[in-house]
């Protein structure tokens, strides 16, 4: 299917064998990178200067040996750095004069850095729309005729100091494109909601993706804007930073389990470094309805990540200030819909959920719903068989025995 | 002709077989009246040759025909394709009786090939669409007891032919009509409608079937209803998808109208069955003012206060009938999208796996048929049936395995147990209950597949295939511990029902001693 993408096949998650070598690197990686049940989760608002809109989430995960912090901003386009350290003292420091400078190198620090384990980060650069009329069902992946994409970083968002809520660990960032000419998004946003979480859970709206304390759920959902075609899908572009010359890779992961997701089979992964370092989480599907359900659903694609280079996508400050000026990226599109099933064009709305986090990615495991039926459906007519079995069995001998003593 | 066919192996019970094997969709299929149920099936179990020879030499058409002809009272030989005792004369017939069944067979399963068509331009979940199926099934639930009958008694075949293939045109219109002005709640009406006609033109195509063919080719002409309704079906699942993309190519776009002309034109294949319908009619009267044929009315009316004199063991039978049954024909509806999104098929070789079972059932149907014949059994086949199952519903749900293992697996399964499960019912009731024990088992399983039909479509919106399937397996296996309670009790009991066949021939002649 995909390029560069692995495939595994099996139950829940890859096959034993990879499974349990990961288990085994799991327990050799560094301390931070290993999973903690629960974490002191506090998102903050970082303030900056005062004529600047306050733009900069922290969020700040404290463990028993080791702390997250994910750092979720729209200097530029929306982009989070995350960062692994094995202190639960971390602290991350900003630099607002550094950061808003046109060289904002130094502007973002994780201290004390020598305490840092792992550290990435996901830019969103663009969102894009084809036209997907003449675009027949078994057509390639190809989703259609693009439109030129609408640049996350020419957008403006909204002060998130109001949208930010402690008790759920969520804080939306609302935009529009700071000029639009096409006046497409007078009714309409796009928003990203993150969320962290401070024990693992799953979330009661589909597509229920299995979260843990090292992860942040990011929902991407547009609303209202004007398509600029009667069949138009929409995509996003993401971008992130290579190690070495090699891209991440994205997995797609084929399950048999479908029960927290109708009718979707697969969980595709993007996995920084062959160690258990850092993940992005996402199920190859999106709703165009806010009540998500099979009906709504809308088939996603990702595309394997490609090298590109830095001038060509949009620069974010705050990644450029955690990470220096010399770095390679690799960006992805993921596309949703089909010309043929349920868009965009329904209700004008779209969302979509990825999960991004340190340490190995969440597995989903059959749920014990399923597997009490099966030991029930499978274990009655056996224990029966067995039973009635002796029963007849001692029925026939009875009269046997006595005719042996007469 | 007919030495042959009396020594056809499986002879009865491919005939309880045939009642199986459609029994799900048609159920009154092979029963045409209950009278008539009862006289196939008490000849099954007591077997008597003589007496089955006597009445079929009696009731021999083409005997009489010829008696007719050689008559003085002849006014004059007609052509071989016009006179109705000749073979040539009766192959006309045949086509034109598996023609009158071909458009209920291919508009019945119209949901399950455009299942994803219907499900996005009516926008509906899947719970909704899935009532598609059980609007058709509720009618059958009482139906079922009362189609023999009111063919038998109340309309006559002729008649009751036509006005069922009436409501199966007007029910299929309805339908069509509900895509055209985008009103579910017509669509629904419309395969209310549908059903009604369905399983009792289905009946009295059977009744036409004894009428010309008993004592001749009856179980090659119930071969050859069984195969059309299997290739109506495959046509059907393989048919309306390209049928919808051509339309919508010409109409310009997909939605409720082009859903609605698709159904329409899938609709005329009903026009054509009710064009045979008249056409029967017409050389049915002729055959009978030409030979002087005797109405076949037979049968008593179903008891249905005989229910609470059912038996342990036919009850048992009941149980592993719905629970059986459930797990096949709602799956099968709802199968197209598993096999796309789970296995990454493309819509036409979903199309085409979903309508294995069929396939593989047409042609194997009398094989096992003979099998369960020769070899006896009974109740081993069943489990042996229910077991296989079990495995291929499991390999569907906890596999990745090429799915096709599974659903061939599933459409062998599926035939034998038809073949080994109907007949069973004959062994266990009196000869009088016959009729309202066959009317009873098919009526609850119309009854189940409405229901489960339903609880289907919600779990699969809520829980998905995985948890879907699992529901699947636990009603196999609930099937399963009836067929091993059955097993028991009969052991128990004393039953005969899993007596070889050389133990049956033992106790007949002991009997008949």
């Amino acid at each position: 299917m995909c390029g560069c993408g692995q495939q595994c096949w099996g139950w829940g998650n890859c096959a034993a064998s990879p499974m349990l070598l990961l288990s085994l690197l799991l327990s050799t990686a560094p301390f931070a990178l290993r999973g903690e049940d629960t974490r002191q989760v506090s998102l903050e608002v970082i303030p900056g200067w005062p004529d600047t809109p306050q733009n900069l989430l922290h969020v700040r995960a404290v463990g028993t040996n080791s702390t997250l912090h994910y750092v979720w901003g729209t200097l530029g386009p929306p982009a989070v750095v995350l960062v692994a350290t094995n202190t639960p003292h971390s602290t991350l420091s900003v630099n607002w004069s550094h950061l808003l400078s046109p060289e904002p190198d130094g502007g973002l620090m994780v201290l004390p850095k020598d305490s840092i384990q792992f550290s990435s980060a996901l830019i969103f650069t663009r969102l894009l729309e084809f036209d997907s009329t003449n675009v027949s069902d078994t057509a390639a992946k190809a989703p259609g005729k693009p439109y030129p994409p609408y640049s996350l970083a020419k957008f403006s968002w909204n002060n998130i100091t109001d949208s930010l809520d402690p008790t759920t660990l969520t804080a939306t960032f609302q935009g529009h494109p700071m000029n639009d000419a096409t006046r497409a998004f007078v009714n309409g946003s796009l928003a990203f909601r993150v969320q962290a979480f401070s024990r693992s859970s799953r979330p009661a709206q589909s597509p229920r993706l299995l979260h843990t304390a090292d992860t942040c759920q990011l929902e991407v959902t547009l609303v209202g804007a004007s398509p600029r075609g009667n069949r138009s899908l929409f995509g996003l572009e993401v971008a992130t930073l290579g190690r070495g010359p090699d891209c991440p890779l994205v997995q797609e992961q084929h399950s048999i389990d479908d029960e927290y997701a109708p009718a979707v089979f697969q969980l595709d992964q993007l996995l920084w470094g062959s160690l258990p370092t850092g993940f992005v989480q996402w199920r190859p599907v999106a709703y165009s309805q806010q009540q998500r359900g099979r009906e709504s659903a809308l088939p996603g694609h990702a595309s394997p990540l490609h090298p590109t280079l830095a001038y060509s996508l949009p620069q974010s400050p705050i990644v450029r200030a955690f990470f220096g000026p010399q770095n390679n990226f690799c960006a992805f599109n993921v596309t949703f819909g089909t010309s043929t099933g349920p868009g965009y064009w329904d209700q004008h709305y779209l969302s979509w959920s990825m999960l991004v986090g340190v340490g190995s990615p969440p597995a989903d495991a059959l749920s014990p719903l399923v597997l009490g039926i099966m030991a029930v459906a499978l274990g009655a007519p056996g224990l029966i068989l067995l039973g009635g079995g002796l029963f007849l069995l001692l029925r026939h001998k009875r009269p046997l025995e006595y005719e042996s003593i007469n | 002709v007919r030495l042959s066919l009396r020594d056809l192996p499986g002879r009865h019970v491919s005939r309880g077989h045939v009642i199986a094997v459609w029994g799900w969709l048609w159920p009154r299929r092979f029963l045409p009246g209950p009278g008539r149920a009862r006289a196939l099936a008490s000849r099954s179990r007591v077997g008597a040759m003589e007496e089955e020879d006597e009445e079929a030499r009696a009731l021999l058409a083409g005997g009489a025909a010829r008696d007719g002809r050689d008559s003085p009272a002849a006014p004059r030989p007609l052509p071989a394709l016009c006179d109705p005792g000749r073979l040539a004369h009766r192959i006309v017939v045949l086509l034109l009786m598996c023609f009158l069944g071909f458009g209920g067979y291919f508009c019945y399963d119209n949901p399950a090939a455009l299942q994803t068509q219907i499900k996005r331009d009516m926008r509906v979940n899947t719970t909704k669409f899935m009532l598609l199926y059980a609007w058709y099934s509720w009618p059958n639930v009482v139906l079922c007891f009362f189609g023999g009958f009111l063919i038998d008694r109340v309309f006559g075949k002729r008649w009751g032919t036509i006005i069922f293939s009436c409501f199966v045109c007007i029910g299929q219109v309805v339908f069509a009509l509900g895509g055209i002005f985008n009103a579910f709640w017509l669509m629904e009406f419309g395969r209310f409608v549908f059903g009604i006609g369905g399983e009792s033109l289905a009946v009295a195509q059977n009744t036409y079937a004894v009428s010309w063919f008993k004592g001749k080719e009856l179980n090659l002409v119930f071969g050859l209803q069984l195969s059309m309704a299997r290739i109506g079906s495959t046509v059907n699942m393989n048919l309306m998808g390209w049928l919808y993309s051509k339309m919508e190519a010409s109409l310009g776009s997909a939605g409720p109208t082009t859903l609605g002309v698709t159904l329409m034109i899938g609709g005329i294949t009903c026009i054509l069955s009710l064009i045979c319908a008249l056409v029967l009619a017409y050389l049915d009267q002729r055959a009978e003012r030409i030979l002087h044929k005797e109405q076949g009315k037979t049968g008593e009316v179903i008891k249905l206060t005989d229910v609470k004199d059912f038996s342990l063991p036919l009850w048992l039978i009941f149980v592993i009938c719905v629970c059986y049954y459930v797990a096949v024909f709602p799956f099968i509806g709802l199968g197209k999208v598993f096999f796309t999104e789970k296995f990454g098929f493309s819509s036409q070789a979903a199309s085409a796996i979903n309508s294995i079972v069929y396939v593989i059932s047409a042609p194997m149907s009398p094989v096992f048929g003979l099998l369960v014949d020769k070899t006896g059994k009974n109740v081993i086949w069943v489990l042996c049936a229910v077991v296989t199952t079990l495995v291929s519903h499991m390999m569907l749900a906890f596999t990745m395995w090429n799915p096709w293992i599974a659903m061939c697996l599933l459409g062998l399964s599926y035939s034998l147990l038809a073949c080994a499960l109907w007949p069973m019912v004959a062994f266990v009731v009196p000869e009088h209950q016959l009729g309202t024990a066959y009317g009873f088992m098919q009526s609850i399983q119309n009854l189940g597949l409405a229901i489960i039909s339903i609880v289907a479509g919600m779990i699969l919106d809520t829980r998905g295939y995985l948890f879907l399937e699992v529901f699947f397996i636990a009603c196999v296996s609930l099937s399963l511990l009836s067929v091993v309670l059955l097993y028991l009790v009969d052991r128990a009991q004393g039953g005969n029902l899993n007596y070889s066949a050389k133990q049956r021939e033992e106790m007949k002649l002991s009997h008949t001693e």
